[in-house]
């Protein structure tokens, strides 16, 4: 499973929304259910899942599902084995 | 450009304004707007006291994207040590009308979070708002501060309170009550029941006073370590609270056989629609031994009585007071009056369960000073 799949099916639980309606392009903007509680919980939800700590500045650029995917495979990718 | 978050400078009060006007644009509620100064004229910064506000503000390229403020006051802890802490306040997202700025609200608390880690959240208006919902999902440890109510004058509380006439049908229910008596026979007998039932409180004197001075001192130092959390309430800081040029309140001074046992602060509150036209008194703050919180309560209710209000309420968090409450006839209902506190915070108040009971809340511990209280 891909860090995109992951994402999106993080995502398609909070939002009670098919994970075939999300895209990496899908953002607070065209998902109805995501607001600023949402997007703290996604964040919550994403740190959890990746047993990662997101800084605010990496919190700040996440606005699409996209941008998560990059800067979690970032992370994934400079983290000790 | 990323969003950071500043401390509010004066030279950022006309995004401020403008930020203002976009969130009263698009809501048309007239109650979001965020301070339009940035010094506090509530509690400003001082190098002489330890109780002070400050403001931040989220900024994208010169433009306003949410702000909160932050009150510092010190805290007496369950372990008898005086700690600093922080109360996150009036958190204000451009998110709430542009969701590409949903961001906003989890940045404006990781950075107060960031700047004061013992911090706690208090009212926000019930557990379906959204801070209280991100404290939560945060892992915060929480509680509701109980409400409190006594009906002076049930003839005009049956006909003016609104939240109880919110059918034809329970509004038709009210006017007969009023028209009838029977609202009126029935809360002052449950009054009288109540006053019956309680143990007796023996005989005290209450003056009224300007302001605060070193007596109130040996009250705090004598009393605090009963309770588990208490804001410091010494005369510095009870003038800075309740200075005396504020006529809006009423302090008083209560003594038993020469000696000072404990103080209140009462006052009337703006005009709110969900209390109609009624005349609504608060009893605002107080303190004392818990034990002695009969007294302080009693003289609070009599002050308030006499100004001539039809309802008295208060949020009173400590079990002694709340028993003193109730053995007046005050009822208690529901509460949107909640605590939070983050995980340090909340660390060092363990065992919650048994020290959040003697916890010392009221409404002066929150954002409603002065204008909400």
């Amino acid at each position: 499973m891909t860090v995109f799949d992951q994402i999106r099916a993080l995502a398609s639980d909070l939002f009670a929304i098919s994970p075939d309606k999300l895209s990496v392009s899908s953002s607070p903007e065209t998902v109805d259910a995501w607001d600023s509680v949402q997007h703290l919980n996604l964040v919550l939800a994403v740190e959890e899942k990746f047993h990662l700590q997101l800084s605010p500045e990496e919190i700040e650029q996440m606005k699409t599902i996209g941008d998560i995917v990059k800067i979690v495979e970032g992370k994934l990718q400079t983290a000790p084995s | 450009m990323p969003i950071t978050i500043q401390p509010y400078l004066p030279e950022h009060e006309p995004a401020v304004a403008e930020f203002n006007q976009r969130l009263k644009t698009s809501t048309n509620d007239p109650t979001l707007v965020f301070p339009r100064y940035a010094v506090p004229r509530w509690l400003p910064h001082s190098q002489s006291s330890d109780l002070f506000q400050e403001y931040f503000l989220a900024l994208e390229n010169g433009f306003v994207r949410g702000g909160y403020a932050l009150k510092h006051q010190n805290f007496i802890f369950p372990d008898g040590k005086v700690r600093r802490i922080g109360y996150y306040h009036h958190p204000y997202s451009e998110g709430i009308i542009n969701k590409s700025y949903a961001v906003v609200g989890s940045l404006l608390l990781r950075d107060a979070m960031a700047r004061s880690p013992l911090l706690y959240c208090l009212g926000m208006g019930g557990y379906d708002r959204p801070l209280p919902k991100m404290l939560v999902r945060l892992g915060w440890t929480h509680c509701a501060i109980p409400f409190y109510f006594l009906v002076l004058r049930p003839h005009r509380f049956l006909l003016q309170m609104q939240a109880l006439r919110g059918s034809a049908a329970r509004e038709w229910l009210m006017n007969l009550a009023a028209a009838s008596g029977a609202g009126w026979a029935a809360m002052k007998a449950l009054r009288a029941w109540r006053s019956l039932r309680a143990p007796r409180v023996e005989s005290f004197t209450v003056e009224k006073i300007a302001e605060f001075s070193a007596w109130a001192n040996d009250l705090w130092e004598k009393n605090k370590d009963a309770y588990a959390l208490a804001a410091m309430r010494d005369a510095t800081t009870l003038c800075l609270l309740y200075p005396a040029t504020d006529e809006h309140f009423t302090r008083l001074r209560i003594r038993r056989g020469g000696q000072d046992i404990g103080w209140a602060v009462v006052g009337e509150r703006r005009k709110d629609e969900k209390y109609g036209e009624m005349r609504v008194g608060s009893i605002i703050d107080g303190w004392a031994a818990p034990g002695d919180a009969a007294p302080v309560v009693q003289a609070a209710t009599a002050a308030l009585e006499q100004a001539g209000m039809d309802l008295i309420v208060s949020n009173q968090n400590h079990a002694e007071w709340g028993l003193a409450l109730a053995n007046l006839g005050f009822l208690s209902s529901e509460s949107n009056f909640i605590f939070a506190a983050s995980k340090t915070l909340a660390a060092l108040l363990q065992p919650f369960e048994s020290n959040r009971l003697r916890m010392h809340f009221t409404r002066a511990d929150g954002d409603g000073l002065p204008r909400n209280f």
